[in-house]
């Protein structure tokens, strides 16, 4: 009030005013506090993850970078419900992780978290459906209504011609859209996704993260992914630079120099 | 937090269709691995089955050939008291049930076409159905008229019957006996010796009736009995130990070939338990692939066993006798039984894969390299 208005000062201002409310209203879905891990050898520990904390907020898309051994992968179990840390909370929809066992982690994973992984892992034996209403089964959904909420889905990633063919009889983009198909099976709130361009080419590559980010404005979902690719990097609303077992770095694509060496 | 355990209920309950599902599919898509391990199977259990079904041919077969030389003593035995038989006449006085071996006794007296006047005493002694068209039935105290011999068969006790008043109007006064338990009451006691098979009363008492008893059964010697039965004892642990040392074999012939089959699915697995799959559901997918296995390979084991014993007996002691004399009905047991023990096996062999399947890290799923 005392300091002049200056316009850029208004700005500024009006700025932190709109934008840290609208922040904090967002839900955080996934917190993770001064997480560690320690993975035991025989007689060595191996640090994997040296307290990270990070939040992670509904309807967000955040990249996670990080040269290999960086813990990331380990992040990346944890936020999926895949594994406990040693130390820390990790909360998942506010539920911390550590207090489930092994059959309510199954619900989790089953209910909230979608997974795609960079070589697809559909199941060969089965068609795309089958492979869509495969978690819906898990999660108590069966028969027609199965059938044609995994129809609907196959279609909203652009697979609606393909519903009946195995994951052999399609290429690498349609493997991949129907992997999307089937983490979207049910309704999740996240999608954690592992180096999803990685087994495709450029152009295919686009199209996924153009598919994604649909996704993420159509159905709110949080979108978590891993990745060295530039093109969904610059997509994502957040990248975190993982190092050490630390998260060294946290910034917007719009404040990274891609160019420099540090994506090369 | 109870409706989640529910819904986690629900999540362990539904998906056993899905189970059957994914293990028919992934059974498809493996045959050459599945016929193996089917394989595997199918020899222990041919081996198991062909050791019973050959145990049970060869029991059939010396049950058979022992009835037919008791019925063949029986019959030289009377046939040397009383001579041929042909257009006489023979008394029957049946004291109880006719065991298998009086049954065909007294239809070997009737292939030599006597008249057959049959007596029964007692309330057990009921004349067989497919002999009372060929017999006579009379009363007790009738059975001797004009016979040449009167037999005595039956579980029952010796007939409270005056043997001479009885025989007086006999053409020859000759008793004889199917069993030496059911010996006649009015006969000396001394005449009654194990073991031989003929005594005559005649002489025996200073002015008796003269009848003749004629012992048909013979008892075996114990020393006999207890050979016989120490070599069923050898037989059967010898069997027992080549049975269990074939199904160990194949026990773990499945345990491997289903560890196998696991870490071929290390991928499937971690990326179903992803998609949220329980553990159970993975034990759930083995144990069902291994029982259709162990039923499949079972049931296809039983068959050659059986035709592969049945065939090894039928070239050595001829088809007709084999077949016919084989006990059907514990064949058929065994063979609901060997199928059993398949599915049985198959599911303890299938327990530590299971385990070892369900107890994976999903994020094995993530690794690429596997």
């Amino acid at each position: 009030m005392t300091q002049a208005a200056t316009p850029q000062a208004t700005a500024a201002r009006l700025e932190r005013l709109f934008e840290k409310p609208a922040a904090q209203q967002r839900r955080c879905i996934i917190r993770a506090v001064d997480v560690k891990k320690v993975y035991r050898m025989g007689n060595t520990e191996t640090q994997a993850l040296r307290g990270a904390s990070l939040d992670i907020f509904q309807g967000e898309y955040l990249s996670i970078m990080g040269p290999s051994g960086s813990g990331k992968s380990t992040l990346f179990n944890m936020i999926g419900g895949l594994s406990k840390p040693s130390s820390g909370k990790v909360y998942i929809d506010q539920v911390d992780i550590a207090q489930l066992d092994h059959n309510e982690l199954a619900w989790l994973r089953c209910r909230k978290i979608g997974y795609i992984f960079q070589s697809y892992n559909l199941i060969q034996v089965m068609t795309c459906l089958e492979n869509v209403t495969l978690p819906m089964s898990f999660a108590g959904l069966e028969g027609d209504e199965a059938r044609e909420k995994g129809i609907a889905i196959l279609k909203l990633v652009g697979l609606g011609h393909r519903v009946l063919h195995k994951p052999s009889e399609l290429s690498g983009g349609q493997q991949q859209r129907c992997a999307i198909a089937r983490a979207l099976a049910n309704s999740p709130e996240i999608v954690l996704a592992d180096e999803p361009t990685a087994n495709l080419d450029q152009k295919t590559g686009a199209e996924m993260i153009e598919l994604l980010a649909k996704l993420k404005i159509e159905l709110g979902v949080t979108i978590v992914s891993a990745t060295h690719d530039l093109k969904m990097l610059k997509r994502s609303d957040r990248i975190l630079w993982i190092a050490d077992g630390r998260i060294v770095k946290t910034a917007r694509p719009e404040e990274i120099d891609f160019n420099s060496g540090e994506f090369h | 937090m109870t409706q989640l355990q529910k819904e986690i209920q629900d999540q362990v309950r539904l998906p056993a269709k899905v189970a059957l599902d994914v293990v028919l599919q992934g059974i498809k898509i493996r045959l050459g691995r599945s016929l193996v391990t089917i394989m595997g199977v199918v020899l222990g259990i041919a081996f198991l089955m062909s050791i019973l079904a050959g145990q049970l041919a060869k029991e059939g077969v010396s049950h058979e050939s022992d009835l037919r030389a008791e019925v063949g003593r029986m019959m030289n035995f009377l046939t040397a008291e009383a001579g041929p038989l042909n257009e006489r006449v023979v008394g029957v006085v049946q004291v109880g049930p006719l065991s298998e071996a009086e049954n065909r006794f007294v239809k070997a007296i009737l292939a030599q076409r006597p008249k057959v006047q049959w007596a029964t005493v007692g309330g057990n002694a009921k004349i067989p159905a497919e002999l009372a068209g060929a017999v006579q039935a009379v009363a007790v105290d009738q059975v001797g008229k004009e016979a040449t011999a009167v037999v005595v068969a039956g579980d029952g006790p010796a007939p409270a019957v005056d043997w001479t008043a009885i025989l007086a109007n006999a053409r020859q006064k000759v008793v004889g006996l199917a069993r030496g338990t059911a010996a006649p009451t009015s006969a000396p006691a001394a005449e009654m010796e194990s073991n031989s098979s003929t005594s005559s009363s005649a002489s025996a008492s200073s002015d008796a009736p003269a009848y003749t008893t004629v012992n048909l059964s013979r008892q075996p010697r114990p020393e006999e009995t207890a050979a016989a039965l120490k070599e069923a004892t050898k037989n059967r642990f010898r069997s027992t130990w080549i049975i269990t040392i074939a199904l160990a074999v194949t026990v773990i012939g499945i345990t491997n070939s289903m560890l196998m089959s696991v870490t071929e699915r290390f991928r499937e697995i971690g990326t179903m338990k992803c998609l949220g799959a329980l553990s159970s559901f993975i034990r759930q997918i083995f144990l069902i692939e291994s029982s259709l296995v162990g039923l499949v390979g079972g049931v296809a084991g039983t068959i050659f066993g059986t035709l592969f014993a049945l065939a090894i007996y039928g070239f050595t002691y001829g088809f007709l006798l084999v077949l016919g004399s084989i006990n059907w009905g514990l064949l058929g047991a065994s063979a609901v039984g060997s199928v059993v023990v398949a599915l049985v096996l198959s599911v303890i062999a299938a327990i530590y894969p299971a385990r070892f399947a369900s107890r994976m890290v999903p994020a094995m799923a993530l690794r690429t390299n596997i």
